[in-house]
């Protein structure tokens, strides 16, 4: 018995394939981006047990192809831990990639004051363990800030979630900060800009 | 013999409640949790728990027991948070702090902030929502009936002739009040400009509503004027000396 020659490589399957597996990755994309950019909750984001549930087990690949698609428009998905540190509690959202300048943050609602306040709180509450009583950080803030803007900008930063109160009544960082803020550099920001001063 | 074994008793359940009292206010402070030594703690809690025969007591036992685990906790936290990058010695950053303007804050903050992008719409259902609220909303003078009657005066103005007959302020009061606080002003401002709600802010809010309206008096007669900064909108004061410009305006300003 003589061997039958192998069948010639079917070629337009397997274009028809990639075609329909780019559609479905295509659509997929353009939903996440609609989960993504519309508000839900109470605060932005959508975890990770809703996104497999929009998108399948595998969404995290298609929140990076989507987070590649908005570079032109100078967004990224971001996704912030949540407390169980499991990628079900993971939130993921939709944020600036480049940070805005002083002058379109000022057009945002927020002045430099009261960005000084915020800046200044989150420092201090990650230099004191990532908690400190209010008292502390008012009195802390009083050696720069006027008193009635600093009760203001405290409440307000709780309220929008860039400052969180625990049970302790301690006042601890925020979602929002998590979500918007590369902590890190601002500490690392806040120190050169001390070096900064102390040279000149 | 037996009030010496009570006296004994009593330390040591006072030794016990200072033991919570201290969890208690490191978990609510700041400070350092390895200012508790946990080891020394614990082996006090051994050596008296023999000693307890009242369930209120072991109770507290427990509770200083549980106040310790939390300590732990706090411990455990702290390593953590002391290994990662976010770490710097709070002392040196208070000081810079300190040592940089606002300016430069506000800059550190903008350089590193990625403010969340999305869109807030309104959906079928807070429509929905917004429109019970409305229809049930009792309307403001009938709102507050019930608590206080249907008695009493709107928000409105007042001026000084009401003040006055109000018994508020007399007239020679009135005035040497305004002398006061021009005076004040001069010697604070020395001709320069200064801050208007630190130069308005009393004791309390009603003080600083009296300076607030004082202020205002002292403004409207040309004796001071006052700035706003359109970027910061700080507003400053400044004395005038001689005869003020024609070209003033009437400004509302909130006091806080």
């Amino acid at each position: 018995m003589s061997e039958a020659p192998p069948p010639p490589p079917p070629e337009a399957a397997p274009q028809a394939d990639s075609a329909a597996e780019r559609a479905a990755l295509d659509r997929k994309t353009r939903r996440a981006f609609q989960v993504l950019i519309i508000q839900r909750g109470r605060n932005p984001g959508v975890k990770g047990w809703e996104m497999r549930r929009y998108l399948g087990k595998d969404y995290k690949r298609i929140l990076e192809v989507l987070s590649e698609d908005l570079k032109p428009l100078g967004l990224e998905v971001h996704q912030v831990p949540g407390a169980e540190g499991t990628d079900d509690s993971t939130r993921f959202l939709l944020r600036f990639r480049d940070p805005p300048t002083l002058a379109e943050a000022e057009t945002a609602g927020f002045r430099i004051d009261d960005l000084a306040v915020l800046a200044a709180s989150i420092a201090l509450v990650n230099s004191k363990q990532g908690r400190i009583s209010r008292k502390e950080l008012e009195s802390f803030l009083k050696t720069k800030f006027p008193r009635w803007r600093i009760d203001y900008a405290v409440d307000r930063y709780i309220k929008r979630g860039y400052l969180d109160v625990d049970d302790k009544e301690l006042i601890r960082i925020g979602w929002r900060t998590r979500a918007e803020i590369d902590e890190r550099s601002l500490m690392t920001l806040i120190l050169a800009q001390g070096a900064q001063t102390n040279t000149k | 013999m037996p009030e010496r074994e009570d006296r004994d008793r009593d330390k040591k359940l006072e030794d016990i409640l200072r033991l919570i009292e201290l969890c208690r206010t490191i978990q609510s402070s700041s400070v350092n949790p390895f200012e508790v030594d946990v080891r020394e703690k614990l082996l006090v809690l051994k050596k008296h728990l023999p000693d307890w025969d009242v369930i209120d007591v072991m109770l507290k036992d427990s509770e200083a027991m549980s106040q310790l685990v939390a300590i732990v906790k706090l411990q455990d936290q702290w390593l953590k948070h002391r290994a990662s990058a976010l770490y710097i010695d709070p002392l040196l950053l208070e000081l810079k702090i300190q040592l940089i303007s606002k300016e430069e804050l506000a800059e550190s903050f903008a350089k590193c902030w990625h403010p969340v992008a999305q869109i807030d719409q309104l959906t079928p259902k807070g429509l929905e929502k917004a429109f019970v609220y409305w229809r049930e909303l009792v309307p403001f003078g009938e709102r507050f009936k019930d608590q206080f009657g249907s008695y009493g005066e709107q928000a409105g103005l007042i001026g000084l002739e009401e003040l006055e007959s109000l018994s508020i302020f007399t007239r020679e009061e009135f005035e040497a009040r305004l002398n006061v606080i021009h005076r004040e002003l001069l010697e604070k401002s020395n001709g320069k400009e200064i801050d208007y709600r630190s130069f308005i802010q009393g004791k309390d809010p009603e003080e600083t509503a009296l300076r607030g309206y004082l202020v205002a008096f002292v403004v409207t007669e040309g004796r001071a004027t006052l700035r706003t900064d359109p970027m910061t909108e700080q507003i400053f004061i400044q004395t005038i000396e001689g005869k003020p410009d024609d070209e003033t305006k009437s400004v509302a300003i909130a006091v806080r």
